[in-house]
């Protein structure tokens, strides 16, 4: 008989591997008292573009980033079959890019990796998704779990209208009942730090979450996602519909919590992709056939000397 | 050089004044069309006053309302066509049916609250409140002895029925939209079939089945609530159920992309986003009951005096009230307080609606001054 925790290869909330030694604990707090520490984050208050060194006294939690891996992955809606035996390692700590044009399948292999795909009536699915090693579809795994570890940002922001900002944050908490030793302020702070939203909105935590404005619902979306402490983080198509300045803010963002989350996003932008990640995967769906990935790999490689004629077509805009 | 309005700008030569902006009218109707219009009502009005009073043996007055509003219209018609447009001149008579439809609408509402209020008020004195038909007989005058037995009825009653069937119609609800198994459609097309349901029958149903089978023949308030029940319930989830599917999918996926179980996302989100609406389904629940006579008449069995109990005893209600001084009394004396009980139930709707309102009616968004002490508490405001 053995218990759950044993099948569970990460020690909750941590994502490290039970045979990995723990890491050094943190250096000891600085001597001089901080509380006057305003300038720690500066770089989220002014609009320009210039970024601060990282700053040594600010305390990052440990990375709990997994790799997540799809292997021969076919998906259905119906009869009709909308993914073909789709293979796609997404490494820890990296920000993977899905690309390809509307219709051929990365919102749909997006919502595969955290089990969202099933509650759309009459989806089916064949093939292994993998989260650090674990099936998360055949696995002892409980589908609530796998979400909270897998979270998701959606292309429209859906903050909840009956919370404060601040109960939006802390939302993930209660709905899947996790527990945490630090104080609910705390978190909100932290999360709304990590999200770049924290200065805009600090004196108005109490106010509505539907108050805000169409880029800073997004960063409040990432800060409620990021509270539960995923391991990976899936983004569907995050700044579609939003301006240029919170788009940045947002990529920005992507690029802090890739330290220590291991992010998928899904884009129709080009540039955006090139900007953000690292690895890239090319979707592509023929006419009244499944999606598959025409290539992947590092973003470099894909957007300057891709192997396929379509992919090279692709990323020059000729088609898509 | 910018100068606010109002403001005198010093830095010229001479000293310019900029009035304040004028805010332009936004006008849907074109005043130009007016007189037209009364023109058409008067000289509709002549026409057909020739038509009844000289031309054809035509009388009646509900008849030369119906044919005025008909010559008006087609006279608007004419005369609309001789200023515009086909296009236009319809649009201007359709604007005309459609003002005329609501007119007609709030017409007789306020005729009849007028009319009721006109009625009862002669008779409205705190007894009325505090005593019950105990010692009224058919000589005392109307304003002799009260209702406090029929308000304690109906008040009972109604919310014996609101606590069965908004707790079960909420969970039927909440069954067809966020579960919706297999027998999603035969329990929707019962519960239509149920809002059909003549209520004399709801209450034909509850007579059989729970005051003679189970009650040994012995009416009394539970017997009255359980058939206003059967008729709130079909209301309460219909409406709820179509409030639930009007909360946005997307939050739904949120809850549930967080690691929410179902419930948890149900209880934590669907719900409170659905409140406002889940208010009005009991409001209509409840406007749907209170006025019941039918199921009424079978199930409590009427009663002069103050039964606080609903489990033992006849009881009597307002509507139950009303009919009877109606039903059993001839006189105009008596009849008085049949129409001061019609008054006090429709002040009792009002009272009850606008509780409901304060207590859950507030928008989804609206942070209440209860949840922000909680919040403040949690070092969250």
């Amino acid at each position: 008989m053995t218990s759950p925790s044993e099948l569970d290869p990460f020690e909750t909330h941590t994502g490290r591997p039970r045979s990995m030694p723990a890491p050094p604990p943190p250096s000891p707090p600085p001597a001089f008292d901080n509380t006057e520490a305003a300038p720690v984050y500066a770089r989220f208050t002014d609009t320009d573009t210039m970024t601060l060194p990282p700053d040594p006294f600010i305390a990052r939690p440990a990375s709990r980033s997994a790799g997540i891996t799809a292997q021969n992955v076919s998906a259905w809606f119906g009869d009709h079959k909308v993914l073909e035996r789709v293979s796609l390692d997404m490494a820890p700590n990296r920000v993977t890019a899905l690309i390809g044009p509307s219709g051929c399948g990365k919102s749909t292999f997006l919502r595969i990796l955290n089990r969202m795909h099933e509650l759309v009536h009459g989806a089916a699915l064949a093939g292994v998704v993998e989260l650090g090693g674990t099936d998360i579809y055949r696995g002892n795994l409980p589908v609530t779990e796998t979400r909270r570890r897998i979270g998701m940002v959606f292309q429209k922001p859906n903050p909840f209208p009956t919370m404060t900002i601040a109960e939006n944050v802390v939302s993930g908490l209660k709905l899947s009942g996790m527990k945490s030793t630090r104080s609910y302020a705390e978190i909100v702070e932290d999360c709304l730090v990590q999200a770049g939203l924290w200065n805009e909105v600090r004196n108005r935590l109490a106010a509505p979450g539907g108050s805000l404005s169409g880029g800073q619902q997004q960063r409040l979306c990432i800060a409620r996602a990021l509270a539960v402490e995923p391991h990976v983080l899936l983004m569907d198509e995050p700044c579609s519909a939003l301006d240029p300045t919170s788009t940045r803010r947002i990529e920005e963002t992507i690029a802090e919590i890739c330290e220590r989350i291991t992010v998928v996003i899904v884009t129709h932008n080009m540039q955006q992709a090139q900007r953000v990640s690292q690895s890239c995967a090319f979707f592509l769906a023929g006419e009244n056939e499944p999606g598959r990935i025409v290539e992947s790999g590092p973003t470099e490689r894909l957007f300057s000397e891709p192997e396929d004629t379509r992919t090279l077509d692709y990323v020059r805009g000729r088609f898509g | 050089m910018t100068t606010t309005a109002g403001e005198i700008d010093l830095r010229g030569d001479e000293p310019l004044y900029t009035p304040p902006e004028e805010r332009i009218p936004f006008r849907s109707v074109d005043p130009a069309d007016a007189w037209p219009l009364i023109g058409a009502g008067l000289s509709s009005l002549c026409l057909t006053w020739l038509i009844y009073e000289r031309l054809t043996p035509l009388t009646g007055t509900i008849g030369f309302g119906i044919a005025w509003y008909a010559t008006f219209l087609l006279i608007a018609w004419f005369v609309a066509r001789a200023n515009h447009d086909k296009l236009r001149a319809r649009d201007q008579v359709v604007r005309i049916v459609m003002w005329s439809g609501g007119l007609a609408l709030i017409v007789p509402l306020v005729a009849i609250l007028g009319y009721i209020v006109l009625k009862g008020y002669h008779a409205l004195h705190a007894s009325f409140f505090t005593k019950d038909e105990r010692f009224v007989g058919s000589l005392d005058k109307g304003t002799s002895g009260g209702a406090r037995h029929a308000i304690i009825g109906t008040l009972e009653q109604v919310g014996i029925a609101m606590c069965i069937s908004v707790p079960l119609g909420i969970t039927t609800a909440l069954y067809l939209n966020e579960i919706g198994g297999r027998l999603a459609r035969p329990v929707r097309t019962i519960v239509d079939a149920m809002s059909a349901l003549p209520s004399i029958v709801a209450g034909l149903f509850i007579y059989t089945s729970f005051v003679v089978v189970i009650n040994h023949g012995q009416q009394n308030g539970l017997a009255g609530g359980l058939a206003l029940a059967v008729m709130m319930l079909p209301t309460v989830t219909r409406t709820s159920e179509i409030v639930l599917r009007l909360v946005p999918g997307g939050l739904r996926e949120a809850g549930l992309a967080l690691g929410a179980t179902d419930w948890r996302t149900t209880r934590n989100v669907v719900l409170p986003t659905a409140r406002t609406g889940l208010v009005t389904a009991v409001i209509l629940g409840l406007a749907r009951v209170i006025g019941e006579t039918a199921p009424l008449l079978l199930t409590i069995g009427g009663s002069r005096f103050v039964n606080w109990n609903v489990f033992k005893g006849q009881q009597s209600s307002l509507v139950l009230f009303v009919y009877n001084i109606f039903h059993t009394q001839t006189t105009a004396e008596q009849w008085k307080r049949g129409w001061t009980g019609a008054l006090v139930l429709i002040l009792l709707v009002l009272v009850l609606f606008v509780t409901a309102r304060v207590i859950g009616g507030r928008g989804p968004a609206h942070i209440g001054r209860i949840k922000r002490w909680r919040l403040a508490r949690k070092g969250l405001a």
